[in-house]
């Protein structure tokens, strides 16, 4: 009878909370808001993780559980200051914990609240398999990587396209393009996409400024507040598995869009916030078992970050894990009819220890 | 993941027949008020002969599935169980994922009609493989003949299950993986459509044409 009324309280909550991150709060702990469909289009062309893309899709929405950490984090977002150089947060955590999700959560109040969204979706993917790798038309050392540069500049452009038209550029420089002043940004994007061999310069062009502008006017049209997002932040200071034409391996700094994404990291400019979170599964030359920062980061990782904001985030307790089992029954997905029993509930308590993503996987086929 | 290092090889290959199979679900064990007489004798029986040792495949858990270890160890190959039992679990993921969102997009009046459960769908579609005759080769005064003849359960259960794995592997393309494959085949044997149930029908029809000769067969 107990899980019958907490399935109906859960299961009406889970109707009524809407997107309105001004209602969300500790009591709603647990519990799942729906992301609207529009928003998962425009804000999450690359970011959400696969197995969530699939959820997405059999379910017909896109639910997300309420959870500590990410509330944590939109309240120091609406405490900041954002006169004064921008606060970097960092989730950490064992694998599957639902680092990613967490971002994409704290991600979405940004949008909400109206603000410009930088959002690098796995910087493992611009460290390994890369197919092409130019040398940089704009300097001697460095290496272009075109396909993803442009790929994610055409994201960029459907996550920001209120913006592109409103924020005019100062004098922008790349070795061959130049752009005069007061031209949108939007037009600066789409060179980058057309012409795929500067693209790389392009994104680090577009991150200038958007560096440059954003504490920059504080009323009226020009104002915005800039969120810099990104997903497996260790692999900026790791080792990369790409190789030069010689045959020796190249090293991060070489490459032409981790040398500007570290360049965004630093705490040189105001008026916004930077959200990141590292993330073992895609890393290379790391042990499975590292989790903390020190660990992931390195040693120059970890001094180029601090000072930051650590947020922890754990499997699930009780319950949260109660309102995840409630989540499937509602949407039909636990199918098994011992999983339905008290047993089974029990029996996937030990099998995935609460993990999110193994809870996930478990369901799955069950 | 090395396997056979942490697999310890305590099952013999060959048993005396008065050993008996071991039942590992919970409900083995039922309280002696509840048996008839010839399950007490059943019940005295197991407590006096031996037992074969149990598969490192079988659990106590009610998600153990007997049907469902069957097809995984005949899909197995190399003796790569891992494998196997991986590309079950996708398969069953997959046949519920495309239930689950024709459900979600139904209206509500089609929705109970759609069949969600992924072990329900296996068992009925491997119920519609199954060949209810088969043929047998009988040799007669030096020409033989295709005889029809009845099966066992054993063999109807093994040839459906050969034949769906078999269709799969050579007559799909070659860039979809199995689990895909094995999920539209099983789908399709559900609704009593696809090439495996088309497979048993031509069975049939070879039996029924061979009516003829089913004297011959003497056993």
């Amino acid at each position: 009878m107990l899980v019958f009324f907490l399935f109906c309280f859960l299961y009406k909550s889970r109707l009524s909370l809407q997107y309105d991150h001004e209602k969300i709060s500790e009591r709603h702990t647990g519990q799942y808001y729906t992301l609207p469909a529009a928003h998962i289009q425009k804000l999450f062309p690359h970011g959400l993780p696969p197995r969530f893309q699939l959820q997405i899709k059999t379910f017909n929405e896109g639910c997300v559980m309420v959870r500590p950490p990410a509330l944590e984090l939109i309240s120091y977002l609406k405490k900041a200051d954002y006169s004064k150089p921008p606060l970097r947060y960092i989730l950490y955590g064992d694998v599957g914990t639902g680092k990613t999700m967490c971002l994409s959560h704290a991600l979405h109040y940004c949008y909400t609240q109206g603000w410009l969204i930088v959002h690098i979706s796995d910087a493992h993917l611009w460290v390994k398999n890369c197919k092409e790798l130019l040398p940089s038309s704009s300097r001697p050392s460095r290496f272009d990587q075109p396909i993803q540069a442009s790929q994610w500049l055409k994201n960029f452009k459907i996550t920001n396209e209120r913006f592109l038209s409103k924020v005019q550029l100062g004098y922008v420089w790349t070795k061959r393009e130049r752009t005069e002043k007061g031209q949108p940004l939007g037009e600066l994007v789409d060179q980058g996409v057309n012409r795929m061999k500067s693209s790389s310069d392009v994104v680090g062009a577009v991150l200038r400024e958007l560096r440059l502008q954003a504490g920059g006017a504080t009323e009226g049209e020009g104002a915005f507040k800039l969120a810099v997002a990104v997903d497996g932040l260790n692999a900026l200071w790791g080792k990369t598995s790409l190789k030069k034409e010689d045959r020796t391996m190249c090293e991060p700094e070489e490459l032409t869009l981790i040398h500007n994404v570290r360049k965004m990291m630093k705490n040189n400019w105001s008026g916004g916030a930077i959200l990141t979170a590292l993330s073992q599964t895609g890393s290379l030359f790391k042990p499975q078992s590292a989790y903390l920062p020190s660990e992931l980061l390195g040693e120059e990782g970890f001094d180029n970050m601090e000072p930051f904001v650590p947020v922890s985030v754990s499997n699930y307790n009780e319950k949260e894990f109660e309102s995840c089992y409630l989540y499937y029954l509602d949407r039909n997905w636990l199918q098994h009819s011992h999983s339905r029993s008290e047993e089974g509930k029990k029996e996937l308590i030990f099998l995935s220890n609460k993990n999110p993503s193994i809870l996930e996987r478990l369901c799955a086929f069950l | 993941m090395c396997v056979s290092l942490s697999l310890c090889l305590v099952r013999w290959s060959r048993y005396n027949p008065y050993y008996l199979d071991p039942d590992p679900s919970k409900d083995a064990r039922v309280p002696e008020s509840e048996l008839s007489p010839e399950e007490k004798e059943l019940q005295e029986l197991k407590t006096v002969s031996p037992i074969k040792a149990a598969l490192s495949s079988d659990t106590s858990s009610a998600f153990n599935d007997p049907l469902i270890s069957k097809f995984i160890n005949m899909m197995m190959q190399d003796g790569n169980k891992i494998l196997a039992r991986g590309i079950m679990t996708q398969t069953l993921e997959t046949i519920k994922r495309k239930q689950v969102e024709k459900y979600h997009k139904s209206p509500a009046a089609k929705r109970e009609e759609i069949e969600c459960n992924p072990y329900t769908v296996f068992h009925q579609a491997l119920e519609n493989c199954k060949p209810i005759i088969g043929l047998a080769s009988v040799q007669k005064g030096g020409k033989s003949y295709q005889v029809p003849v009845p099966l066992t359960d054993n063999r109807r259960r093994f040839l459906a299950m050969k034949w769906l794995i078999t269709e799969c592997r050579d007559n799909k393309h070659r860039r979809t993986h199995m689990y895909e494959k094995l999920s539209q085949e099983l789908l399709a044997a559900f609704a009593n459509e696809g090439n495996v149930v088309k497979r048993k029908h031509d069975l049939h029809k070879m039996a029924e044409a061979n009516r003829a000769y089913a004297h011959y067969r003497w056993w």
